[in-house]
């Protein structure tokens, strides 16, 4: 990655085994990291130079350190959620955020991410939320992890709801979803089954453009 | 509000696109993209200091006069810029919120000037950071307190509500004689008789002067027994009457009577009921004088009638363990120096020190610089320890004492602060649950409006979208928009507490009925156009089952249906899906010429007009009622 300037930087941790808790003490508060150029930016996402601008203006106001780790992440996205908890969902999300799984989403991931949703092809978008229902990224979608996907949208709902939230509707929407994307019915979606499936309805579809116009 | 953290609204609407693939219903359309243009930085001159900002951050709080179109009065159009006449230090913290969502207050500020300044740009004081706020109360009650002293108090303040009962007024008068002339007597005459009663028993044991046929000096009481036995009397009968009178009007009796003072009050009188009881049997009059010791207990009264007192007990109580320090300081150092001297003086013929209980008096007195000097040492090595006693004395005790007074005035400190926080807690967690569900409130509040305008879409969407950009800026509509995409992938809609609350209530009598007419639930598309039709005619009671079950237990084949309907009539089906809304959200009382208005311009499905939900005609009427109350 471009130029990390990072003071006693907050890197994977099999590197960190050693050091004393004095230096972590130390880390933890002086994590820095500054991103790449605006032009490669530019270059490996779709945005233009003034929408990257922006973006990051925000992103640094909300995280001046230059990283989001997951409890700002959470903080920060629940408070789209007033009614509800959304803390697991941030949690799913930011795990597909953070590819490099370390621990933090820093501006590039942020951008990466946004530029594959918000300019992406159909299929990216899909493979995308592929990657966000698949847990543990091992290419298969199982009904424990959709159901554990599905309560977190549904905690975000919160309590006060018409109709009443029940114990059983993220269960039963667990098995419509299943009856309609697992097509050889061996209990797990695949990549494929996925995308075929959403490319062949028509409500996906459209709302896969829903958010185009977003920035 | 969430608009602290406008910036991440893209990416919260981006994200939203994991929800897609699992939702069943179509989304609603976005709002439309209100194309302002310049994303432009605007000047504020605040008398003669520049400030600069983008556009985009004031408006993040459009209830403002900065975020608002408020700020156009202060347009100058020779130098193109805001013009404020204000003070620009403070108008820096203001800046500051706008940027951070966070507002601080400065701590040289002046109070009275920095309250001004928030009222003048729209900003309450109740968004002050938690890093800020305690300082920012502490200042402003210590302002207030300052003007009261000044204007003179005012007596009348308290609330004198006729509707108090009786015996809450009368306590009241117990606990605040300043509350009526009544009670002040009262207050009054008690104090007067607590003396009264202190002075003769002091009196009573005050030699009287000799009387002829008696050796030796008559005490006043025994001489006057009969005055100072009615005096007595009389007191304990005043004392007997407040005491049941307050133990009356006690809102709490149990309480009451756990309380030090109602103890003191027991310990007052007691004796000179066992007395009277007693008097009888000689054996226990010894007894019965030990008794009388307890009388000076009623000194303690007082202490309902000053402050200070009250307050030394206190302290005197929070400050238990320091004291007891002292105590067991003092002690060891006791038991330490009376050994050494015992053993000192032993040698010594006609010692005093006899023991070492003995000597704890001596090391007693000396230890506290008294000095009475009944017991002293006679030989060397106890003078010498003697000397060493009396210094390490004035050490020991000198050395807790300061302690033990720091304490008290940091107790004392802290007992009103603690007052303080917890009043402030409350109103923080209010304040916080106030933001919250703002937030959601103004979401609801939207669907409303919007749905309002709505059945009209192209033509008045404009029109409304014009009226409620007014009052949501850009980022409310994206917020809303976002949360009702929300909903649509669950299948459920956010609700207020209120309305939560009702239809919890109705859903369990819904229930019974939804099993009989599940029949009827295949014909749930009905259920839109009929449930229009349902306010039409309010005595048509049928179609109220099909919605019912429609909506609250086939919510999937109801989405089924809509898809499988959707490449016919694309509008039709976001027509009724957004009348179905209209029919839980929005209240009562809006216009019936409207409502039929809406259900006429829509094409009806064949064959689903009311006459076909005649079939299943054998409902309750009941739930007619019900489930329109749900939509309130």
């Amino acid at each position: 990655m471009g130029a990390l300037m990072v003071i006693f930087s907050l890197q994977p941790k099999q590197r960190r085994k050693t050091t004393d808790s004095v230096e972590d003490e130390l880390e933890l508060s002086a994590v820095r990291h500054r991103p790449e150029g605006l032009e490669q930016l530019e270059a490996q996402t779709r945005f233009s130079r003034k929408e990257l601008q922006i973006l990051y203006r925000g992103f640094k106001n909300e995280c001046p350190s230059g990283v989001v780790n997951e409890e700002t992440f959470k903080d920060i996205y629940s408070q789209f959620f007033p009614q509800g908890d959304a803390s697991t969902y941030a949690h799913f999300l930011f795990n597909a955020f953070d590819t490099d799984h370390n621990g933090s989403v820093s501006f590039e991931d942020f951008v990466m991410g946004l530029s594959i949703l918000l300019r992406g092809t159909v299929q990216e978008k899909l493979n995308w939320a592929f990657n966000l229902y698949d847990i543990n990224k091992d290419g298969y979608i199982t009904k424990e992890e959709m159901l554990d996907i599905m309560k977190a949208i549904y905690d975000m709902m919160g309590k006060c709801t018409y109709p009443v939230l029940k114990e059983e509707t993220p269960r039963q929407h667990v098995e419509v979803f299943f009856q309609k994307m697992d097509k050889n019915k061996d209990g797990v979606v695949t990549i494929d089954e996925f995308i075929d499936c959403c490319q062949n309805d028509e409500n996906i579809m459209r709302s896969m453009h829903l958010f185009e116009n977003v920035l | 509000m969430a608009a602290g953290v406008a910036a991440w609204l893209p990416f919260a609407r981006a994200a939203a696109i994991g929800w897609m693939p699992v939702a069943t219903a179509p989304m609603p359309v976005p709002p439309q993209e209100k194309r302002r243009g310049k994303d432009g930085l605007i000047v504020l001159n605040v008398s003669g200091t520049k400030f600069q900002t983008w556009r985009d951050t004031l408006e993040r709080y459009p209830d403002t006069l900065l975020g608002s179109t408020e700020r156009d009065f202060f347009f100058h159009e020779d130098s193109n810029e805001y013009f404020f006449d204000r003070d620009p230090d403070i108008f820096r913290h203001i800046l500051n919120f706008y940027r951070t969502g966070k507002l601080h207050y400065p701590r040289q500020e002046c109070i009275s000037a920095y309250d001004e300044e928030l009222s003048f740009f729209g900003i309450i004081p109740e968004i002050i950071g938690d890093c800020c706020y305690e300082e920012y109360k502490d200042r402003r009650r210590e302002n207030q307190e300052r003007i009261q002293d000044d204007e003179e108090a005012d007596p009348g303040n308290e609330l004198v509500s006729a509707d108090l009962s009786f015996r809450e007024s009368m306590w009241r008068a117990f606990e605040n004689p300043h509350t009526s002339t009544m009670a002040l007597v009262f207050y009054y005459v008690t104090g007067f008789f607590i003396a009264v009663s202190v002075l003769a028993n002091v009196a009573e044991t005050v030699p009287c002067g000799s009387v002829p046929n008696r050796a030796k000096e008559m005490s006043c009481g025994e001489r006057y027994a009969l005055a100072f036995f009615c005096l007595d009397t009389a007191c304990v009968m005043i004392f007997t009457v407040e005491y049941l009178l307050r133990l009356l009007a006690a809102p709490s009796r149990y309480r009451f009577v756990k309380s030090v003072m109602s103890i003191i009050d027991v310990v007052a009188i007691m004796p000179y009921y066992i007395g009277l009881v007693m008097t009888d049997n000689e054996d226990v009059s010894g007894a019965f004088v030990t008794l009388r010791v307890f009388r000076v207990f009623r000194i303690f009264k007082f202490s309902r009638h000053s402050a200070g007192l009250r307050i030394l007990g206190y302290t005197l109580k929070s400050c238990a363990s320091e004291l007891g320090f002292l105590l067991f300081s003092l002690t060891m150092a006791i038991i330490i120096f009376a050994t050494v001297m015992f053993y000192a003086e032993k040698g010594s013929s006609a010692s005093k020190f006899t023991s070492i209980p003995a000597a704890f008096w001596y090391t007693i007195v000396t230890m506290t610089t008294l000095g009475y000097g009944d017991m002293v040492p006679k030989t060397i090595m106890g003078k010498i320890f003697g000397s060493i006693c009396s210094l390490s004395g004035v050490l020991v005790i000198a050395l807790p004492v300061p302690v033990i007074v720091s304490n008290f005035s940091r107790i004392y400190h802290q007992s009103q602060r603690a007052e303080k926080r917890r009043a402030q807690k409350k109103t923080r967690l209010a304040r916080i649950r106030a933001v919250k569900s703002g937030g959601a409130k103004a979401y609801l509040q939207y669907k409303r409006s919007r749905l309002l305008i709505g059945p009209d879409q192209e033509a008045s969407k404009e029109a409304g979208q014009a009226l409620v950009c007014k009052t949501n800026p850009n980022f409310e509509v994206h917020h809303h928009h976002l949360l009702h995409c929300l909903e649509k992938t669950t299948n459920h809609e956010f609700l207020d507490e209120k309305t939560f609350e009702t239809s919890l209530r109705e859903v369990t009598l819904v229930k019974q009925v939804s099993r009989s007419s599940s029949i009827s639930s295949a014909s749930s598309p009905h259920g839109f156009t009929s449930c229009c039709s349902r306010r039409k005619r309010k005595t048509f009671n049928v179609p109220n089952s099909n919605m019912s079950v429609g909506l609250q237990g086939s919510i999937q084949e109801l989405s089924t249906i809509q898809i499988r309907e959707r490449p016919l009539t694309n509008s039709r089906s976001s027509r009724s899906s957004l009348n179905a809304k209209f029919e839980e959200t929005v209240p009562l009382n809006c216009e019936q010429p409207y409502i039929t208005a809406a259900v006429i311009s829509m094409p009806t499905p064949p064959g689903t007009t009311p006459e076909g939900d005649d079939s299943a005609s054998s409902t309750d009427y009941s739930q007619a009622n019900i489930v329109r109350v749900s939509a309130l």
